[in-house]
């Protein structure tokens, strides 16, 4: 891979490689609760379903080079008023998914009007601050949220005269919903559109340069990311039966962010990925709790380091080192693992970069 | 008696926006030199307590020496994670602000491993009150605000007429010139990160003997820097007095009259009005 005819193989290894831990970790979602009879995994598998939903949005709106701190927030905001309508209003499902998808768009978009044109710093001390006044909000708004108490008794999804009442009914509905979304993102991903955001989030100025609105790559990244935490939060609402603010804190967008950066930014495998590996870990630190977040604490600190384009990145990476070994350089300096995956990273980009032949019109 | 309510939350409102200050001055210190938004700040403001709490509870020193003490070893402390953690992100802000969400993670729930959720008060420095007309101020506020005087004027001077401090105000303006001109930028990075945590630190231990010192205080000084820093403008010394003023008064004034979480609502809607129709800032020019 030293001459410049060798760069073109990693990102296609890199992408082959994502492609089947993406198909493996679908495929261990998908029988997590046939391992056992054990009820324990059955909801296991569905909370997996359910963060893989979120950390999907996340994944989005971080490969357009941005991180949102408030993605509990629109969570949140999705549970909210998916719980509301449904308990005040009786409303069906289908309708709760789509109001609280489209009440989470409007937001960001109008969140992102405000902030996208700013320098980069912005955006992220606004969704900081906005993510802490929606919790806010909805303590402080009992009428409409019950406040600190919460909401009480959602009932199961309805739809269509049908009752997914059982955990494992709700279960096909959250892997239809997580596999949807994981499809979506690669889709997303491979298009043009994809190629874009990934050229804003490499250099926003040379994106400029070929044609690309940063502005509207990143607006486009946040609402569409932000909406399907909303949808996602209205199946959690209905899976739980009971929500409460301070669940839709800081907190769980710092849990979800570490997902990301675990499973890796730039493949659409690495939101499942760091879901499958990382939901887990609370039932196993159950006693304490300290130790699961100096844990993700520490996944954030060294994996950036370590694996920048986290697992879905790593087998990968190793791949390209054996080559490079087994090619045997002439008495070269061994590459680091964080060198080689940076320079399979720099590939990807370069492909990203190039002017795409036909440009989509969401972008123009 | 309600105008002398009126008054009574200004001047505290004041002593905390004094708070402010100093968290918001570390914070944009910290950005301005590696371009970072450091989220660990606010745990180096609750380490400041922790610090406090073993240094004037504990060993018993005297407050003064205390407080130096803590500065000293938060500035040590912060420029040795710099250079263990964030070396090498250094032009990568991206990834540096999700190491620093990691260090916030550990630094809090280290805390939390080590001295337990409850909170821990300290003794008062000094008792009694100050009497002024119709006001009545605690006194050990008014040390509090004297003290964050002191450390403002400090700051400020060293960072106008030391040859460190203008070599660190160089950097910020642009790194490349500043290296022109022989200065060595690789310094400041470290230095510059110590000096904001130190800062943060300094503001967790005064705040210590007024509240009480436990693992989570450090959020909402965070919370806070973030708003000050917005709404003065990045890199506006004027504009990060006139934000923390503001935040310290609405957050008492409000939180008098109406209820705390309906202050921080009011900051949040003041942060974005700003964004929208004056995203410099109120006092913001340069950037810093």
């Amino acid at each position: 891979m030293s001459n410049g005819v060798g760069s073109r193989p990693a990102p296609g290894r890199a992408r082959q490689v994502g492609r089947v831990l993406g198909v493996v970790a679908l495929v261990v979602l998908a029988a997590l609760p046939g391992l056992s009879s054990n009820s324990f995994y059955l909801h296991l598998a569905i909370l997996i379903c359910l963060n893989t939903i979120f950390a999907c949005g996340l994944g989005l709106i971080a490969r357009a080079g941005q991180l949102s701190l408030c993605h509990g927030a629109f969570v949140g905001v999705g549970a909210y008023a998916g719980a509301v309508l449904g308990l005040k209003l009786a409303a069906p499902f289908w309708f709760e998914v789509a109001a609280a998808t489209l009440l989470c768009a409007a937001l960001a978009a109008l969140l992102g009007r405000a902030i996208l044109g700013l320098r980069g710093v912005y955006f992220t001390l606004v969704t900081f601050a906005f993510g802490e006044a929606v919790r806010l909000l909805l303590l402080d708004w009992s009428w409409f949220s019950g406040g600190a108490n919460g909401l009480a008794g959602i009932g199961p999804v309805r739809l269509g005269g049908f009752v997914f009442a059982s955990r494992f009914s709700f279960y096909l509905v959250a892997l239809l919903g997580a596999a949807g979304i994981v499809l979506l993102l690669r889709t997303l991903l491979r298009s043009p559109v994809g190629r874009a955001f990934g050229a804003v989030a490499e250099n926003a100025a040379l994106a400029e340069g070929v044609g690309i609105s940063a502005r509207r790559v990143r607006m486009l990244a946040f609402v569409l990311g932000s909406a399907s935490a909303g949808a996602g939060g209205v199946l959690l609402a209905h899976y739980l039966g009971y929500i409460s603010p301070e669940a839709f804190g800081f907190p769980l967008s710092v849990t979800l962010i570490t997902m990301v950066v675990l499973g890796g930014r730039t493949s659409w495998a690495g939101p499942l990925l760091g879901a499958l590996f990382l939901t887990p870990l609370p039932e196993l630190l159950r006693r304490t709790e300290e130790l699961q977040h100096i844990l993700h604490g520490l996944i954030l600190i060294l994996i950036p380091r370590l694996l920048p384009q986290g697992l879905a990145g790593a087998v990968g990476a190793a791949a390209a080192i054996a080559n490079k070994a087994l090619a045997g350089g002439p008495a070269e300096k061994k590459p680091t693992a964080q060198q080689d995956a940076c320079s399979a990273c720099r590939g990807v980009e370069k492909t990203a970069l190039a002017p795409p032949a036909k440009r989509s019109p969401a972008i123009e | 008696m309600a105008g002398s309510l009126a008054a009574q939350s200004l001047v505290s409102g004041l002593l905390v926006g004094m708070l402010y200050l100093l968290m918001a001055l570390g914070f944009s210190l910290v950005f301005g030199v590696m371009k970072v938004v450091n989220f660990a700040h606010g745990e180096f403001y609750m380490l400041g307590g922790f610090g406090l709490y073993l240094c004037f509870a504990w060993l018993e020193l005297p407050f003064a020496v205390s407080v130096a003490l803590v500065f000293g070893a938060a500035v040590v402390v912060g420029a040795a994670l710099e250079h263990a953690v964030l070396r090498p992100f250094r032009g990568d802000p991206l990834n540096g602000m999700v190491v620093t969400i990691g260090l916030a993670l550990v630094l809090q729930n280290g805390a939390l491993w080590i001295f337990g959720p409850n909170p821990l008060s300290l003794p008062s420095v000094v008792s009694g009150a100050w009497r002024l007309g119709p006001l009545v101020v605690a006194a050990s506020r008014l040390y509090a605000a004297a003290f964050s005087l002191v450390v403002l004027a400090g700051f400020f001077c060293f960072l106008r007429y030391s040859a460190a401090g203008r070599a660190l105000r160089a950097v910020v303006e642009d790194e490349e010139i500043a290296r022109l001109q022989g200065i060595r930028a690789g310094l400041a990075y470290p230095w510059g990160f110590g000096l904001g945590t130190g800062l943060a630190a300094i503001a967790g231990a005064l705040m210590a003997p007024l509240f009480s010192v436990s693992p989570f205080v450090g959020d909402t000084p965070l919370l806070k820097a973030f708003i000050v820093v917005i709404l003065g403008g990045f890199g506006s010394l004027p504009g990060a007095v006139l934000g923390s003023l503001i935040l310290g008064v609405t957050d008492s004034v409000a939180g008098i009259y109406l209820s705390a979480s309906v202050a921080d609502i009011l900051q949040f809607v003041m942060v974005i009005l700003v964004l929208i129709f004056r995203p410099t800032g109120l006092l913001g020019g340069s950037d810093i």
